[in-house]
């Protein structure tokens, strides 16, 4: 397909060193930095890959928030951390940083029409993110629920 | 042996606390008390935590009720304490420590300097406020223009952040107006050709997306009060950081 260059997954790269960044900002430390930032460019990676699929932006990112929080829940398993320290760092490329600019630049101009559109998609934006972070940290809070209750029948 | 009660429930609100003052969600924090408790034996004991207070109660087996209460200020998030507090009390879960030790390691952890030097997270701003404006698009050129100006925001919020006395809101409006003061001024210098991918990658640092996360995982948890508390954080850091691009932006235009 024509839509896949190697310049449309350029961001997935930029996504990396940027999260790589702002981990050192909110003070992570040793392996955890590119483990949060690889979840952040894996998010950035599926909202692409799910673009001809969709057309759709606020449905591209509530795929990405679902890859991403897994890939979170997972990772913070294996390394017995909270999950939050990863969720924080991989969730920046996702943040409608950049609705928020234009919605104000919209407001400034006085293009009112504009403003209200733009900012009613990033709030669906952010409203997506949330819903995708709320399904799979529910659905993983159950199944640690379902296993525990069966390890305890067994001890029994 | 009678247990000090006193002291088992000074110590475990004190690690609840410190576990609040680091950012975690209202959940951990709730969970991770109570947890402590029943590993020294308590099964009486009712924590309650919002965002800005922190109750743990019990009942002694003499049926004599002790209470505290700590008020939990204003604090960022700083992921290496969180993890180290979060270990800690994992194991004394398993395996319960003697009041001594517990305080000893919890001081330890506290004193354990973990932080970055300044210039380091300076480097990480003008890294990563580089790495989103060509993230959205920018050129070579934009994303080192976003860079400096990202490093304008850092300065301007670690500042006042030191000097004290403001809130979260107006440092966040003020490092907004800091950023695109400076990268208006390369615009003005020709230094880069999109003003709105260097304003926006900029102000990534600034985008309350910590705490619109634990927003939605505190609702996740049954804690709607502590996860509208944080929404409404959330949506009044975004409008600080409308508010103060937009104020110098404004400006620029009646200027120019």
């Amino acid at each position: 397909m024509e839509l896949f260059t190697p310049a449309y997954f350029l961001p997935v790269l930029y996504a990396f060193v940027g999260c790589c960044a702002f981990a050192i900002t909110f003070n992570t430390h040793g392996w955890e930095i590119p483990l949060a930032a690889l979840g952040g460019s894996l998010g950035w990676l599926v909202y692409l890959l799910c673009a001809p699929l969709t057309h759709s932006p606020i449905f591209q990112s509530f795929l990405a928030a679902v890859a991403l929080s897994l890939y979170c829940e997972i990772m913070a398993r294996i390394r017995k951390c909270p999950t939050t320290s990863y969720l924080l760092i991989s969730i920046f490329p996702l943040v409608p940083g950049a609705g928020i600019y234009y919605t104000m630049e919209h407001a400034i101009r006085g293009q009112m029409e504009d403003f209200w559109a733009k900012g009613a998609e990033t709030l669906g934006l952010a409203g997506a993110l949330a819903l995708g972070i709320l399904l799979v940290s529910s659905f993983t809070r159950m199944w640690t629920a379902f296993r525990v209750r069966r390890g305890e029948r067994k001890v029994k | 042996m009678e247990l000090d009660y006193d002291r088992l429930v000074d110590l475990v609100t004190d690690l609840g606390y410190r576990l609040l003052q680091t950012g975690a969600e209202i959940y951990r924090a709730e969970e991770s008390v109570q947890r402590l408790l029943q590993a020294y034996g308590v099964t009486t004991g009712e924590v309650f935590a919002i965002p800005n207070c922190l109750i743990v109660s019990l009942t002694t087996p003499g049926g004599q009720p002790i209470t505290r209460v700590r008020r939990v200020g204003p604090h960022g998030t700083d992921i290496a304490r969180l993890e180290a507090y979060n270990a800690f009390c994992r194991s004394v879960c398993s395996q319960p420590l003697p009041f001594d030790r517990f305080q000893a390691r919890m001081d330890e952890i506290a004193n354990s300097h973990l932080a970055f030097p300044t210039p380091v997270i300076l480097l990480a701003h003008l890294v990563g406020g580089g790495a989103y404006s060509l993230f959205y698009g920018g050129t070579l050129s934009d994303g080192l223009c976003g860079g400096i100006s990202c490093v304008a925001a850092g300065l301007c919020f670690m500042f006042m952040s030191k000097v004290g006395g403001s809130n979260q809101f107006i440092r966040t409006l003020v490092s907004g107006a800091a950023l695109t003061l400076c990268a208006l001024v390369l615009f003005q210098l020709g230094l880069c050709g999109n003003l709105d991918k260097v304003i926006i990658g900029a102000l990534m640092v600034l985008v309350p997306g910590i705490i619109f996360t634990n927003a939605i995982r505190n609702v996740m948890a049954g804690d709607l009060t502590s996860g509208i508390n944080k929404f409404v954080e959330a949506l009044l850091i975004g409008v600080s950081i409308a508010l103060g691009t937009g104020f110098v932006l404004g400006l620029s235009g009646l200027l120019m």
